[in-house]
């Protein structure tokens, strides 16, 4: 009988525990569900290319730095934001992000359409020092990102995780991963040729840094910043409306 | 049958909310069910006994 | 690193002295004082870091041209190491506390509950280590990479293990429900942090990892993931601590029980599908932000619950919260918890976040909840906890608690004061027009406007660490303090009514 008793108390602990894990994932189940259908409502963009291994290198590095924290890649429908920043974002535009860097705060303004808007230059000077460039800016200095050479070696190993995630790399791209880096970054190599064979002949190549015999952690980071909101012309071409935003709140 | 994203999000909102609703029944059935209430008397009056050792 | 940790704790306890029949007559206590330890430190540490970060958006030059002081890195440091470390060790201690008393029963062994504090802690270090030098997947509350990941699912699983054992043994027929909201803690953030870390390391000896959601997927997983951390890591387990502690401490059974179940099951429900409030107006389909609108707004209801059920607890004991800081700790919290989750509501509403988002209003509701309830419950746990748990009178300066008290109120407020003020402003200054039809302002005019209130919050950081290096010397020095000559058992240092154990 104590056995039994004891039995009985157990199964309720396990019960319990169901009807947590029951109640919890339903709803995330139900939520999330069609979002993996969610390919067939994505925009078409037939002109959607993918990052270069230099670019991926870049965002790895916008990644490394935490660049998340301050600066959103994501224009919302609404008219200001558009006005102040470009076309809103569509969802296919970071088709290919693993992971998005949509960002959820503004400290700096948003940079899902800063590709093209600046100079090399411009970044180059205000990455080293913001304050340089923008005396009010608070962003801090990365001053060593020019100092730094490129790690390249192991980009092919990145590019076939990329693939093993979905992001469609060829064979091609992964073997030649590391030299068409170092070739989008010194234009006058040999490596460079290869470059906009494998990725499209609107790739940028040139000497992002301004130095055009190595590749910096800042060539990287410059050449991402530059293709931001370049994958594809698609958002361009969307002619829905921003909505208005709603009366303020105050 | 094909499963496509309207499907899914049909099923979603229709389920999501037949769940929503019967599982609110449920806890409330659970919660004022006579036989319950000596229980959760007893619980709440329980913790505050002040003899700190394990029932053996 | 970490096998070699584990080890070390494995023979630790091989060593321990044979254990007497005598034992399982009273509770396995050691591993809940390593916790609050483990949990002052992080606090101090964390909320350094805080006060660090804060003042590198008024002071950028602070970064003395290092790469791990950047604001990027430091800031996950910052919030791993405040909602994990301090946040994490403290749900670990008063979980291991509140599960044994409310079962009448020992943990099943010594072994696994050091393992879960050493393990955890080591998923803590792991991962703060790895941002200081740039590992991170820039998920946000979830930027530790895969071997940290993994290594935190194998401590979770003990950690639930553990729990369920204990619960198993409970002589006590009934399941406090304080258990409910840990083991629904516990449960739910395994889930999340599972399925949020999915990732393909680049190979298995590199650090870094490729996440498999991608775009608009990964959006809503991530949401999904951050919200509910805050759901069940901030606010689960936390009301577990204010179920079992408030009650205590104020010498008073709970208001209605059932309504505390009610509640409970409420925010188990409603928090699930109200992540993507965080994405409104973004590329996410429009329905899904119309959901997670929808919970949102509901939340409310069994949040007020909650709130409202503790402090309708300490209806007639009001002189008692007069004159005791620790129980002014608990009713502050859960009056903070109730207005952040009214404001977290209102900002769920679609034209409400269009102003409130990417601003600084999110950092001040996040603070809201984060000083104001969580840590406020946390201190207040801890200074009814401590003196009971070192078998001590009191705490060795009831003034110093005070202190605490006021330095941890007035800090939070000027936090939060702070930055609704720049929120607002922000949110209006991106979205004013000229009569011409022009944006009125540069995104730089709306920095410039920020400054003064970044100073601001500085200072209500500091005076929030400082408080918590007030506590922490109070703990110590209670700790150290001589023990009382007998040991009283008691819970609480005032009992007024002794309700009867039954059995």
């Amino acid at each position: 009988m104590p056995e039994l008793f004891h039995r009985k108390l157990e199964r309720s602990t396990i019960g319990f525990v169901l009807a947590v894990i029951a109640v919890a994932s339903v709803g995330g189940i139900v939520e999330i569900a069609p979002l993996f259908t969610i390919d067939e409502t994505v925009e078409e963009a037939p002109d959607m290319r993918l990052y270069t291994p230099l670019e991926l290198a870049g965002r790895n590095i916008y990644i490394r730095e935490g660049c998340y924290a301050c600066h959103s890649q994501m224009i919302r429908t609404l008219r200001d934001e558009v006005e102040r920043y470009g076309p809103y974002s569509l969802a296919v535009e970071s088709r290919y992000d693993h992971p998005m860097l949509w960002g959820s705060k503004r400290t700096g303004p948003d940079l899902a359409r800063v590709g093209d808007k600046y100079s090399d230059l411009w970044h180059v000077s205000h990455l080293t020092n913001p304050r340089d460039v923008v005396p009010e800016s608070n962003m801090p200095a990365y001053r060593w990102l020019a100092r730094n050479p490129l790690q390249m070696e192991d980009l092919p190993l990145h590019l076939a995780a990329q693939r093993a995630v979905g992001v469609p790399y060829t064979d091609d791209m992964i073997e030649n991963a590391a030299k068409d880096a170092y070739g989008q970054a010194t234009p006058d190599s040999d490596a460079a040729s290869g470059v906009a064979e494998r990725y499209g002949e609107e790739t940028q190549i040139r000497a992002f840094d301004g130095v055009a015999t190595r590749v910096t952690e800042m060539d990287a980071l410059v050449a991402y910043l530059q293709i931001l909101g370049r994958m594809t012309d698609a958002a361009f071409e969307h002619t829905a409306a921003p909505q208005e935003p709603p009366e303020p709140v105050k | 049958m094909e499963i496509d994203h309207n499907a899914l999000v049909f099923f979603s909102k229709s389920w999501g909310l037949l769940y929503l609703g019967g599982f609110a029944v449920c806890v409330v059935v659970y919660t004022f069910w006579p036989s319950n209430k000596k229980r959760f008397v007893r619980a709440k009056e329980s913790i505050l006994d002040p003899v700190d050792k394990p029932w053996q | 690193m970490a096998g070699l940790l584990c080890a070390i704790v494995v023979i630790h306890s091989y060593y321990e002295p044979e254990p007497t029949p005598d034992r399982l007559s009273s509770y396995y206590d050691p591993p809940i004082k390593a916790g609050i330890a483990m949990s002052m430190a992080w606090a101090v540490f964390a909320m350094f870091v805080g006060v660090w970060v804060a003042l590198l958006l008024a002071w950028p030059e602070l970064t003395f041209d290092q790469p791990w002081a950047g604001f990027g890195r430091l800031r996950p440091v910052h919030t791993t190491g405040v909602i994990f470390g301090f946040g994490g060790n403290a749900l670990i201690a008063t979980s291991f506390h509140v599960m044994q008393r409310t079962s009448r029963a020992r943990m099943p062994d010594q072994i696994s509950p050091w393992f879960v504090l050493a393990g955890y802690n080591l998923f803590c270090i792991l991962s703060v280590s790895g941002y200081f030098i740039g590992i991170t997947q820039s998920k946000e509350y979830a930027e530790a990479e895969w071997y940290a990941d993994i290594w935190l699912v194998i401590v979770w699983v003990t950690y639930f293990v553990l729990y369920i054992r204990t619960i198993a043994r409970r002589k006590e027929p009934h399941i406090y429900v304080a258990n409910w909201y840990f083991l629904a803690f516990i449960l739910v953030v395994a889930i999340l942090h599972i399925v949020n870390n999915i990732a393909v390391p680049v190979s298995i000896g590199h650090a870094k990892s490729y996440t498999v959601w991608a775009g608009v997927q990964d959006a809503m997983v991530q949401w999904w993931y951050g919200h509910n951390a805050v759901a069940f890591f901030l606010t689960a387990g936390f009301l577990g601590m204010l179920y079992y502690y408030l009650p205590v401490r104020a010498q008073r059974p709970i208001f209605s029980y059932r309504l505390s179940i009610l509640s409970f099951w409420g925010i188990t429900f409603f928090y699930m599908w109200a992540g993507s409030h965080h994405l409104h107006y973004t590329a996410l389909p429009h329905w899904v932000q119309t959901l997670g609108m929808t919970f949102s707004v509901m939340l409310l209801v069994p949040s007020w619950a909650s709130a409202g059920n503790a402090l309708l607890t300490l209806n007639g004991a009001w002189h008692r919260v007069r004159d005791d800081a620790t129980l002014r700790f608990m009713m502050v919290a859960a009056v903070f918890y109730g207005l952040s989750t009214f404001e977290g509501s209102f900002m769920a509403i679609r034209p409400v976040n269009s102003l409130s988002h990417y601003t600084d209003w999110t950092v001040g509701h996040v603070h809201a909840g984060a000083l104001g309830w969580v840590a406020l419950i946390t201190f207040g746990s801890f200074y009814t906890l401590v003196p009971s748990l070192w078998k001590r009178e009191r705490m060795y300066s009831a003034g110093l608690v005070e202190v605490h008290f006021w330095l941890a109120l007035a800090g939070t407020l000027v936090y939060v004061f702070a930055m609704w003020n720049s929120g607002v402003i922000q949110g209006l200054m991106w979205r004013t027009y000229t009569k011409e039809g022009t944006l009125a302002y540069s995104f730089l005019d709306s920095l410039v406007a920020m400054r003064p209130y970044y100073v601001a919050r500085a200072f209500g950081g500091i005076l929030f660490l400082a408080g918590a290096i007030v506590g922490s010397y109070n703990i110590w020095m209670t700790v150290r303090a001589v023990p009382q000559a007998a040991d009283t058992g008691k819970d609480a240092p005032q009992p007024e009514k002794v309700a009867v154990a039954g059995e």
